[in-house]
């Protein structure tokens, strides 16, 4: 009952927000067709693009990393964060691909999501259930509970303000005290090796600041050709979310600088003095070139088709491989981690390419993962 | 899941139909169609058959019914009501063409199923396979036209072109005909997924049910194009379960609106009547 109180509660919340914000910023649409041309430009070449992407980085004094499978990816990880204990992260769907805050909690450190909803998952020890709002499958009430068992200190009947300000009290000492900040990112400039996140809530800001070493895990498909196209991917991620004007967009290329003392750019200064760029493939190179698959690598994870999906509305956020949900994860679950079953469940309804930014066609990816299932071949 | 893939395609074999049922029950609504000709109805047997599925409910999925069916193929047949019903429909929509002038023949038992259940599962080696074998039947028909009446029949016709060299041209009812009957009833409606999203006909359905006078109760989130939802129907023959929960919160959320429903597809028809709070009618029985 719970989910059926939070989804349809979301719907509500959402759903028309995103309308509004389509009708008051028309532009955001022509960003939108712009942005799928750049991204299939680099689906179309994209081991150029990686290599361009790895020189950039190099380039504004930041260590690249490309990984190739999430194991690999967990090693990398752990050992740029070493001895270090104290560890924040802010919400990455990669990083949770790749199982990185298990991994690092099972070496001991101290590692807390600091998005409000991804925080709420850990304290449940749940999967995410929606890409972008990833404790979506929780009603108020049960978010309440849980905050309470774990925090204590919430009156009863707290409003959604007394939660988010309960667990704002708990996170300032973690965001002051890490040691390592872990983001994800919404794009990858391969021209300049910058990232693009966008954020509400000021976590990410802390997150990528605060802590000496910044480590920022991407899969190869937030690669776009430029800064401007970076930009352009956070405008229309966060207005197809409903969430636009997004609070915050960061930008950060390399690790921190100044350029203070007879305009010579040093590094670092306030802010980290690493930053390391994961860059994961985990199946996205054989994607790019099946030409039957390819369409999925351009979806953004703005999440809007899950909320336009009968199926997972009634499958209470289960249907597809966390942390790959709804339409965009039946497809992903396939190209990830290789499990075909969850698009044989997709009822070719279409409010999902109806309402899709990158207009992917998923039903009709979704139809060819179907016959490969059919035919056993993975 | 293997087993049900070898039981359409025996039953498709044995039958021409993914249901091994008595094709007289599909045939049984035509009274003076010519038989053939260059332009066709092309009814694939869904709005006869439909209604057979819920009967066979206990079965917990397609491999189930056909089983249970396999056995029971000549007996086993839509209920009078529904059957007449169905019946009702398909002259509805064929007196509508005859008045603008078209008048379309059939092939009565020899008319061959889409395929349309083998594409959207997924099957599509099956599904073109199925295809040649119907374009063939229709070539030695010497067929140029198909005139489809329910959307997943168009969707699965208007698709053999992907798959196989295919020159008929298939166009649906619903861009021939025009409201035969003044309406002066409220209804919600719930439109075809794929009528609506795939196939590019909501405008044209939408305004003969307005001509018509209809009053569409709507709702920005529960009828807009790109936030209303499926009946569940077609996931049916691989999770009933999943199936019957779509259908249901889609039934809640219609009787929202209204007490009386407005379908244009046999599929959402019997998927959604068990749970809609009300009266369930097609479009070509309310506005032809």
């Amino acid at each position: 009952m719970s989910w059926e109180i939070a989804i349809n509660r979301t719907i509500q919340n959402n759903v028309p927000r995103v309308y509004d914000v389509l009708e008051r910023h028309p532009y955001i649409k022509e960003l939108a067709k712009e942005l799928r041309d750049a991204k299939l430009e680099v689906l179309n070449n994209l081991e150029r693009y990686i290599d361009q992407t790895v020189e950039s980085v190099k380039r504004v004094g930041g260590i690249p990393h490309v990984v190739s499978s999430s194991e690999e990816g967990r090693e990398v990880v752990a050992k740029i964060v070493g001895d270090r204990k104290k560890i924040v992260l802010g919400k990455s769907m990669v990083a949770y691909e790749l199982g990185i805050r298990e991994h690092l909690k099972n070496l001991g450190k101290d590692v807390w999501e600091t998005d409000l909803g991804e925080f709420l998952i850990q304290l449940a020890n749940e999967p995410p259930s929606h890409i972008i709002a990833p404790a979506i499958h929780m009603s108020k009430e049960r978010a309440e509970e849980l905050v309470r068992d774990v925090l204590g200190g919430l009156p009863p009947n707290s409003t959604h303000e007394q939660i988010v300000a309960k667990v704002r009290e708990f996170l300032r000492d973690k965001f002051v005290n890490a040691e390592v900040g872990i983001t994800g990112a919404n794009a990858v400039a391969a021209d300049t090796g910058s990232i693009i996140l966008v954020e509400n809530e000021g976590n990410i800001r802390f997150t990528t600041v605060s802590p000496s070493v910044h480590i920022s895990v991407a899969g190869f498909e937030k690669i776009v050709p430029t800064l401007p196209h970076a930009m352009m991917e956070a405008m229309v991620q966060a207005a197809y979310a409903g969430l636009y004007p997004p609070t915050y967009v960061n930008l950060t290329s390399g690790p921190s600088s100044t350029g203070d003392i007879e305009m010579k750019r040093v590094s670092p200064a306030h802010g980290p003095k690493e930053f390391h760029l994961v860059l994961v493939d985990n199946g996205r190179i054989k994607a790019s070139k099946d030409p039957e698959l390819r369409e999925a690598l351009l979806c953004i994870r703005c999440g809007r088709c899950h909320l336009h999906c009968p199926v997972y509305r009634v499958l209470d956020g289960n249907w597809g491989v966390p942390p790959y949900t709804g339409p965009m994860g039946a497809m992903w679950s396939y190209m990830v981690y290789g499990d075909p079953k969850p698009a044989m469940l997709c009822t070719h309804s279409g409010g999902c390419k109806e309402v899709c930014p990158m207009k992917i066609n998923i039903p009709r990816v979704l139809e060819k993962i179907k016959a490969r299932w059919w035919k056993g071949s993975i | 899941m293997e087993s049900l893939r070898s039981l359409l395609i025996d039953s498709l074999e044995k039958y021409g139909m993914p249901f091994p049922v008595d094709k007289r029950v599909c045939s049984g609504w035509a009274r003076d169609l010519p038989k053939g000709g260059e332009t066709i109805i092309f009814t694939s047997c869904m709005y006869q058959v439909e209604p057979v599925v819920p009967t066979l409910s206990k079965f917990s999925s397609m491999a189930g019914v056909l089983k249970g069916l396999s056995s029971l193929a000549k007996f086993v047949k839509p209920p009078k009501e529904e059957l007449d019903r169905a019946y009702n429909i398909l002259n509805n929509i064929i007196n509508a063409l005859r008045k603008r002038g078209i008048n379309p023949g059939y092939l009565y038992e020899e008319e061959p199923y889409s395929g349309a259940l083998l594409l959207e599962m997924g099957l599509l080696e099956e599904f073109t396979e199925h295809a040649k074998k119907v374009s063939k039947i229709l070539e030695e028909h010497g067929i140029k036209r198909i005139i489809t009446v329910d959307p997943h029949t168009h969707n699965a016709l208007t698709r053999y072109g992907e798959f196989i060299d295919f020159k008929v041209e298939v166009i649906n009812y619903l861009e021939l005909v025009r409201p035969e009957k003044r309406v002066d009833e409220e209804f919600t409606i719930h439109d075809s997924c794929l009528y609506s999203r795939f196939l590019n006909l909501r405008d044209k359905y939408r305004d003969m049910v307005n001509e018509s006078g209809v009053k569409l109760k709507e709702g920005f989130l529960l009828t807009g194009k790109e936030t209303s939802t499926c009946c569940g129907g077609p996931i049916a023959g691989l999770d009933r379960e999943l199936s019957e929960a779509i259908a249901k919160k889609r039934a809640e959320n219609l009787n929202k609106l209204s007490k009386r429903l407005l379908v244009m597809c046999p599929i959402c028809y019997v998927t959604l009547s068990p749970y809609f709070k009300g009266e369930v009618k097609d479009i070509a029985e309310v506005i032809l």
